[in-house]
């Protein structure tokens, strides 16, 4: 505890360093990811973050020291040949892009890792630390390195956000950008180098192996929340930004521990969290949903057989034993009864002891249901001149379904018709 | 007078296999015009390539008098409904104000003067009630009259659309159909494909009938009939299928290159 408030307090420039440097890369890179999110284009960052790794042994070995801005144009260039690989091999064989990007992704990262064991055993003093590139290490960011990444990170928002529109069209409508006469390749080019440049800053933090994470997650969890590019833009950036903020806090109390693999865990649990409990897209909103919708079902089905029980009898509000209904239709007898007592709860059905019966709403509810149902089988025989006998099925579902302005729809069109193709009446309201 | 589109010898390939082959073809102002043809016949291929969205193997197209990129801010394009992921994080005014970005031009956001047009165009299209709906929550016929709105935003004077009445109930089609009919009137030409053999003689004044060549293209009177209906949905030309197919496999070039001798 005493650790995070030390760590939140920021007193030790180091700290600020380390925390500033990694929440600027891991917001920059997820707001260049969630474009190639948009674009379905995921497995492309992970192709470039591990082919940047050769590039990166090279501008070592150029400038003898971990010099970044000689790291960062070695990275630059390696990253961009494999996209143009990937390219190449993708429209002039017949390979298509997934082996394409796996075959690449693989052939570089093996030089890179070869490049880097020759260079660990070339006994250069000063290479000690390049293998955090492989996994990260977001303590190890000093001040001078700061101040390169910062200048990228603002070079990556500024054009982002100078390009929003033109970048989320072509993600959107490719064909119909280039029909406006938009320079479609030039503004990829432009997109594709702010993604190496992500990368590129990206995997001081969090390395070559899990970089694709930090691209693809944040925005992937934010798309959850919002239908609105503004919104997901921004929580995706604040996703990636705690990630950061998370990995440099481990990273800074546990030196030991690798920095990449806590933020993907970060950002992981953070994508999780909205998959699961997002409302409308989530997995539990719905099967909330799901649920509802079988309970309407259920309750309208219950209402229905009372309501259809009445019609026979001439009285809607007689009460009836459980039995009464079961032998309609079958139901298990507690499941009804839960049911019965959840309409009872909500005033559609009066209990007297063991008998039940619909109240006055309970009535027009289920009337409602028993009318689409009606208009509906005559909907089909008229309209679709579906035979009578294979309506059934299809009005039983579209009974409880059906809004109000359909309904009424429906009744216009069909001019309010008095029975159905079974010679049964169509009930209207207070009629 | 000078047509508004002119295509000269056009012809496309799609890896190294053509699909349309020496297209000749004009075009006069202010005219609705239907694109008809079998599965495969190329009917997108056109008009895609007419607006230079896909390469051309050989020939050239001239709208109004000028090649394609002198005159891009006067033509407008309604891309096929399915073309696009409806899933977009985007709203139906986003899309629509997608149709003023010609006119911004790079970096510029959109101004409340586009906010204003596009409102207008979405009341058009009569989908004024949907305004801030997300694109998904749409349906078929919604999500197409969203793609019309964004071309008129354009104002363009030539509008291209590649099935505006797939998937579209029987209203909205009449409803687009008039709307259409509004735009000729005021001399814009509206070149549309088109699948419904029914409605071609009621709705287009010109027709393109097309079978991976050009069968027959003029004024619908005279165009549409039943000869050149059977030749153009009829027997297939297998040989010139096998002939294309056999381009590819070899790995021909569809044109021969200029080869300048030393």
């Amino acid at each position: 505890m005493n650790a995070l408030l030390e760590f939140l307090s920021f007193s030790d420039p180091n700290i600020r360093y380390v925390a500033f440097g990694s929440v600027l890369l891991t917001a920059s890179s997820a707001i260049v990811g969630a474009f190639t999110f948009l674009n379905k284009k995921s497995l492309v960052g992970d192709a470039i973050a591990h082919a940047v790794l050769p590039g990166i042994c090279l501008g070592f070995i150029m400038a003898g020291t971990k010099n970044p801005v000689a790291l960062i144009a070695g990275a630059f260039i390696t990253g961009w040949i494999s996209l143009v690989l990937v390219e190449f091999i993708t429209s002039k064989t017949r390979i298509k892009e997934d082996t394409a990007i796996g075959l690449i992704l693989s052939v570089f990262f093996g030089i890179g890792i070869l490049m880097l064991t020759v260079i660990q055993k070339s006994g250069n003093a000063s290479q000690s630390g390049l293998d955090h590139f492989l996994f990260g290490k977001a303590a190890s960011l000093v001040g001078s390195d700061l101040i390169t990444f910062s200048i990228v990170a603002v070079i990556l928002l500024v054009i982002v956000f100078a390009l929003f529109k033109e970048f989320s069209l072509l993600a959107f409508d490719k064909d119909y950008a280039r029909s406006i006469g938009l320079p479609v390749k030039r503004i990829e080019l432009v997109l594709t180098s702010l993604i190496v440049l992500a990368v590129v800053i990206g995997i001081q933090a969090v390395g070559v192996v899990l970089m694709a994470a930090i691209l693809i997650t944040p925005a992937a969890a934010a798309r959850f929340w919002t239908d609105k590019i503004s919104v997901m833009f921004l929580l995706a950036s604040l996703f990636g930004a705690f990630s950061g903020l998370s990995g440099a806090f481990i990273s800074y109390t546990a030196p030991s521990m690798p920095t990449g693999p806590w933020i993907v865990i970060v950002i992981s649990t953070l994508a999780f969290i909205s998959f699961f409990f997002a409302p409308n897209r989530g997995i539990i909103g719905r099967f909330i949903r799901q649920s509802r919708i079988r309970k309407t079902i259920n309750d309208e089905n219950v209402l229905k057989i009372l309501y259809q029980l009445g019609e026979e009898n001439r009285n809607f509000f007689i009460q009836r034993l459980p039995d009464e209904i079961i032998r309609r239709r079958f139901y298990d007898k507690r499941a009804l009864v839960t049911i019965l007592k959840r309409l009872a709860r909500q005033g559609y059905i009066e209990r007297t002891r063991n008998l039940w019966g619909l109240t006055e709403e309970g009535k027009s509810r289920a009337q409602r249901v028993v009318k689409i149902h009606r208009l509906w089988e005559l909907y089909l025989t008229t309209y679709m001149h579906i035979a009578p006998d294979h309506v059934h099925e299809d009005a039983e579902t579209i009974e409880h379904l059906l809004t109000p302005e359909l309904e009424e729809r429906l009744e216009q069109q069909l001019g309010y018709p008095k029975v159905d193709p079974h010679k049964s009446e169509i009930p209207y309201g207070n009629t | 007078m000078t047509p508004a589109l002119e295509i000269h010898d056009l012809t496309v390939a799609f890896d190294r296999k053509p699909v349309l082959w020496n297209i000749d073809l004009m075009i006069p102002e202010g005219k609705l015009v239907g694109i008809i043809g079998p599965n495969g016949a190329g009917k997108s291929t056109l008009i895609k390539a007419m607006m230079g969205i896909l390469p051309l193997s050989s020939g050239y197209v001239k709208i109004f008098d000028k090649p394609l990129d002198d005159i891009r801010d006067r033509i407008s394009y309604v891309p096929q409904r399915e073309s696009v992921d409806w899933d977009f994080p985007a709203s139906v005014l986003d899309v629509v104000l997608m149709g003023r970005y010609s006119k911004l031009g790079l970096f510029k956001r959109p101004r409340k003067a586009d906010r204003d047009a596009a409102l207008e165009c979405i009341k058009k299209v009569g989908m004024e009630g949907f305004i801030n709906r997300q694109i998904s929550q749409l349906s078929g016929g919604q999500q197409q009259r969203t793609f019309l709105a964004r071309a008129l935003a354009q104002q363009a004077d030539m509008y291209f659309m590649d099935e505006p009445f797939a998937g579209v109930d029987a209203a909205t089609e009449k409803a687009i159909v008039t709307l259409l009919r509004n735009m000729t009137a005021q001399n814009k030409t509206v070149i549309v494909v088109h699948h419904d053999l029914q409605s071609v003689s009621q709705y287009f004044d010109w027709v393109i009938m097309l079978n991976t060549r050009l069968v027959a293209a003029g004024p619908t009177a005279t165009t549409f009939t039943s000869k050149n209906l059977e030749t153009t949905y009829g027997g297939k030309l297998t040989l010139l299928t096998d002939v294309a197919d056999l381009m590819r496999r070899e790995n021909y070039p569809s044109r021969e290159e200029n080869i300048i001798q030393p």
